[in-house]
């Protein structure tokens, strides 16, 4: 049984690895010591099982295990967490499991023998009840070589063209196959929708400009394509506009 | 229970903002009943006191009586219609104000009364007294009792408030306690250095005991610099454990007296904030710095943080709280000489605590 640690405290980790030590019988293949390192390790040392803690900077677990069941061979999810997470009524509903930490060997044993992999609508339900505004922090993207992450705070804009959907970010830009209206609904706040097409980053956002023949584009930081702004959402970017520059 | 604890906390002041004002709802059933039965003491006052005309008692006491109501009621409902407005006032403004409504609803209607009772030929019945003197009389009666009943009301009102708001800070301090997400990781830590460093395993024991012992402790006694800075350094020690190299503390102490005191956990919570909201959602390894120094007759902290780009939502909610702890507890022992700002100053929080230089007593 091939086994991932993830959690962001060296000491969580040298204690699970300890008790996994003494079950005996098991492969552990690395330790990460955050989201996005247990993605990377998952893509590439294809473990069985992942011990996943919830509270971690960047991505959380929760976000971790959302991406983790995109893979082409996900792997089984523990999660282990110390205390109070609201997450945890929605495990017990869902039949996920986690270890309260410090975990207990005996628990480890037995939610080792019975993993099963999430299925998509356990991590929907777990993404619903750990927060209403649970929103992603990165874009995962796979290669059949790599994984590559964006992080949400670099997305200059979405743009949609029928089946894909182009993600602009600070660094190059990258397909992705989610519909424009689930991101528009997920980033509501963050990103603001210009065109039936396109989806900006208030972040990046620096003002609207009219051109000679009427229409009107959206000035971007760090980016010097113009994007159309639509004629009914221009008066509410204008009032954003005027929003941030108080 | 936190957020039990927060629903409790919140409902608590939205009531307190509600009804910030001392005077009553006189529109409530209960509290006109209550105020046309004091009127109807008032009246049997009056007309058992010694009075020329025994024989015309009886009609002096309806008389008076409808007359008394008459002010109390329409006093009352003006000012039920006036609490609208005047339940954004101050409490001292609302008062003057309401005591002149009543005035003038007396001096009104005992005109009114005087002129009817002339037309009724009751004229000698009701009072022999001249037209002025009639008005005066009725002025001072109502404003005796007005001060009074207005006074009544404010002194309930301030008794009401104090319970909300002792029971307010019972429940922050409850709150303050360390976060159990701290008990919790602090168990877990323990556990693993068991097996790897027993020795050490053995000191976080020790310093999660010192802390626990003040946190539980209920008095809200000062002690000194020293011993709260000791206790603060307990805790620091245990979350470096945990976090690793990604927490650096940065300690800059200028001459603190070394006699002067401090509330319990007034530091510390400051500082599990820090690490709470600038160290653990941090990617990268972060640096708390702590500066303490004496100005003048006050002693000054700051505590500052690095501040993550991204914070998680469940991240957000516990800061004011803690705070809002320090801050009742600094202006219930020291006034207005305590205080606690907050802030960004680049891209850091600053958390900045000044106390009065106050020696502890031996």
């Amino acid at each position: 049984m091939k086994i991932l640690i993830t959690d962001d405290e060296e000491l969580a980790r040298s204690r699970v690895r300890a008790l996994l030590e003494d079950i005996g019988d098991i492969n552990i293949v690395g330790e990460a010591h955050n989201g996005k390192e247990a993605l990377n390790k998952c893509h590439r040392l294809n473990p069985d099982i992942v011990l996943l803690d919830i509270r971690m900077p960047g991505m959380d677990g929760l976000e971790t295990a959302l991406h983790l069941a995109t893979l082409e061979n996900p792997p089984a999810v523990i999660f282990t967490t110390a205390y109070g997470d609201h997450a945890l009524e929605a495990f017990e509903t869902n039949a996920v499991d986690y270890l309260l930490k410090p975990v207990r060997q005996q628990r480890l044993r037995q939610a080792l023998e019975k993993t099963h992999h999430l299925n998509r609508a356990q991590l929907l339900a777990l993404k619903q009840a750990d927060n209403e505004d649970h929103i992603r922090t990165h874009i995962c993207i796979q290669r059949h070589d790599s994984i590559q992450l964006i992080a949400m705070s670099e997305v200059i804009y979405f743009l949609a063209d029928q089946k894909y959907v182009t993600v602009r970010h600070t660094d190059g830009e990258v397909l992705i196959e989610e519909p424009l209206v689930s991101l528009e609904q997920e980033f509501a706040g963050k990103f603001t929708r210009i065109h039936r097409n396109a989806l900006i980053s208030n972040a990046f956002l620096k003002g609207v400009e009219k051109d000679k023949d009427g229409t009107h584009s959206a000035i971007l930081r760090d980016c010097d394509e113009r994007l159309t702004v639509s004629r009914r959402h221009v008066a509410i970017l204008r009032k954003k506009i005027r929003a941030m520059g108080k | 229970m936190s957020s039990h604890l927060k629903d409790l906390a919140t409902s608590h002041s939205a009531k307190r903002t509600d009804d910030s004002l001392f005077l009553p709802d006189f529109c409530n059933i209960r509290m006109v009943f209550a105020v046309v039965m004091i009127a109807q003491l008032l009246a049997f006052i009056l007309v058992l006191g010694p009075q020329g005309n025994q024989t015309d008692r009886w009609v002096n006491l309806s008389l008076t009586s409808l007359f008394i109501q008459w002010v109390a009621l329409s006093s009352i409902g003006l000012l039920c219609l006036c609490r609208r407005v005047m339940k954004h006032w101050e409490n001292y403004l609302a008062g003057i104000i309401s005591y002149l409504l009543v005035l003038a609803v007396t001096i009104i209607l005992s005109e009114v009364a005087y002129i009817m009772t002339e037309h009724k030929g009751l004229h000698t019945l009701l009072t022999a007294s001249w037209r002025s003197e009639f008005i005066l009389r009725n002025l001072a009666i109502s404003a005796i009792v007005s001060a009074v009943a207005l006074r009544y009301f404010y002194v309930q009102h301030q008794l009401k408030h104090n319970i909300v708001a002792e029971s307010r800070a019972r429940v922050q301090a409850l709150q303050a306690r360390i976060r159990p997400h701290f008990l919790f990781n602090s168990m877990n830590t323990i556990a693993s250095l068991t097996r790897s460093k027993p020795a050490l395993a053995e000191e976080v024991v020790e310093d999660l005991a010192d802390l626990f012992r003040v946190s539980l402790t209920d008095s809200d006694k000062p002690v000194t610099i020293t011993k709260e800075l000791e206790l603060s350094r307990h805790y620091l020690n245990i979350e470096k454990l945990r976090l690793g190299q990604r927490l650096t503390i940065q300690w800059m102490l200028e001459d603190l007296p070394d006699d002067a005191s401090i509330l319990p956990l007034t530091i510390q919570p400051l500082l599990e904030n820090a690490i709470y909201h600038g160290i653990e959602p941090l990617t990268e390894n972060g640096t708390i710095i702590i500066t303490g120094r004496r100005v003048d007759q006050s002693i000054e902290f700051t505590i500052s943080n690095p501040v993550p780009p991204y914070l998680p939502v469940t991240r957000r909610n516990s800061n004011q709280m803690a705070m809002a702890n320090i801050r009742e507890r600094l202006l219930i022992h020291y006034g207005k000489k305590g205080l606690l700002e907050t802030g960004h100053s680049g891209d850091r929080f600053v958390a900045r605590l000044v106390i009065p230089y106050v020696r502890e007593k031996q």
